[in-house]
């Protein structure tokens, strides 16, 4: 599935995140299913629900991480396309208060 | 959580009723229609189940109008009924109803079962729908005594936990449960409770073990294991403060190499062993994840969890149990340990 960028990323209904360490685990309420993050992972997660967008997110990411900005991205999409698998997170367009401020 | 006040015998009449048997496993009361093989009532502070015996037509009453689950295999057959109730059965052991709230267990033992073998079932998987719905979150592990704390040995059926500790057993440590285990966090430690005197063996294993001292009894028609009870100094009647979990490897792939190894656990790779080592994973509702979630957060908090691997053959047995008592041992370094082969050392 090809993301947008430009949209952001909100933690999907039923969606439950605890923190373990600097590591994270999630379950999806609704199917059951649990997903643990390593740390990287746990970062990407921090980062892209909290981000006013994708794009933000992946720049923020960047600059913490010395990676190879194709990579990078490559990382975040396919990040994110796991979890939207999952029905772990949602996608959709900014807010006017994410606009403003990106 | 109602505690029942003491009592001196492990039963007592109701006036005009049957008699009702008053014990106490996984310190959770259990007041029952028939006598079981359990301790008399001590103390029980963690839940209530009462157990009433009832004839087969109760149960086909129940499931008039419920289905039973389409994954239900073909001897253990499993129903949500409308009542919020569950029904499970174990063809040629019994069925069980356990009421919405957890508290009420209705049971019927069918004619070729053995008390023995019905009991096992009745106190281990039909149970733990009773202990879920009470909020406790059961693992599917066997725990033994060591130095007065516990430790747990994690793992799926036929991953070796009741023939590990069997051994512990032999070396002169106690059983504290065997398959299910309840745990309960009071004051930044974790208790680990005492379920029934006995264990679960494949012959070859209690014959070389605990046959000189026990009267085993085969656990069903589906299985060689044997159920085998175990008198007071072979068990811990108290619980214990729980000092280390080990997730017991596949024993599939514990096989392809040689050494015993344990392996200290990331907090996420340890929360994922114990929710796999969920002892109940039929009630899902999201009600009991988010307690999941949070009880195995706890835990992995609290308790060290580690990954124990090692071939399945007896003649290894003593280098597990060496292993164990070194990592257990607050002097050695922690951190992954690697037990050298005897091929190796030699």
């Amino acid at each position: 599935m090809a993301i947008s960028f430009t949209e952001r990323v909100s933690v999907a209904p039923d969606v439950l995140f605890r923190v373990l360490g600097e590591e994270g685990v999630l379950v999806n309420l609704t199917t059951g299913r649990y997903l643990g993050l390593d740390m990287v992972g746990t970062r990407m997660w921090n980062v892209l629900t909290n981000a006013t967008s994708i794009q933000a997110a992946y720049e923020e990411l960047l600059q913490e991480y010395e990676v190879e900005p194709a990579r990078l991205r490559a990382d975040v999409a396919e990040f994110i396309d796991q979890l939207l698998g999952q029905k772990l997170i949602e996608t959709g367009p900014v807010s006017d208060e994410g606009r403003q401020s990106a | 959580m109602a505690v029942e006040t003491a009592m001196s015998s492990a039963w007592r009449r109701d006036v005009g009723g049957a008699p009702r048997y008053r014990y106490c496993v996984y310190g959770v009361v259990v007041v029952s229609d028939i006598p079981l093989a359990l301790p008399e009532y001590s103390n029980g502070s963690l839940g209530y189940v009462e157990l009433i015996d009832a004839p087969a037509s109760v149960f086909l009453a129940a499931l008039d109008s419920a289905g039973i689950d389409p994954r239900s295999d073909s001897w253990y057959r499993y129903a949500s009924l409308h009542d919020g109730s569950t029904y499970v059965r174990w063809d040629n052991v019994g069925q069980f109803l356990v009421a919405r709230d957890g508290r009420r267990i209705t049971c019927h033992k069918f004619e070729n079962a053995s008390s023995e073998s019905f009991q096992v079932y009745l106190l281990g998987q039909a149970l733990s729908f009773a202990l879920v719905k009470q909020r406790l979150e059961p693992l599917h592990a066997t725990a033994v005594v060591v130095n007065d704390e516990a430790v747990a040995f994690l793992g799926n059926n036929a991953f070796g936990k009741s023939t590990l500790a069997a051994y512990f057993l032999e070396a002169g440590h106690r059983l504290l449960t065997d398959d299910l285990l309840v745990l309960q966090e009071c004051s930044d430690r974790i208790l680990a409770y005492p379920g029934p005197p006995r264990i679960k063996l494949f012959p070859r294993i209690a014959s070389r073990f605990l046959g000189r001292t026990v009267h085993p009894v085969t656990l069903n028609t589906e299985t060689d294991k044997l159920i085998l009870p175990l008198d007071e100094q072979r068990v811990s009647a108290t619980p214990v403060a729980l000092k280390r979990i080990y997730s017991l490897a596949v024993p599939r792939e514990a096989c392809r190499r040689p050494d015993v190894s344990i392996e200290t656990l990331s907090p996420r790779e340890a929360f994922m062993e114990l929710v796999r080592g969920a002892f109940n994973r039929r009630l899902v509702s999201p009600l009991r994840l988010e307690r999941q979630l949070d009880a195995m957060t706890k835990l992995t908090e609290l308790i060290s969890i580690k990954k124990l691997s090692y071939p399945r053959t007896i003649a290894r047995l003593d280098d597990v149990r060496r292993m164990v008592l070194a990592d257990l041992d607050p002097a050695v370094e922690k951190g992954a340990q690697r037990w050298p082969s005897p091929s190796q050392s030699a």
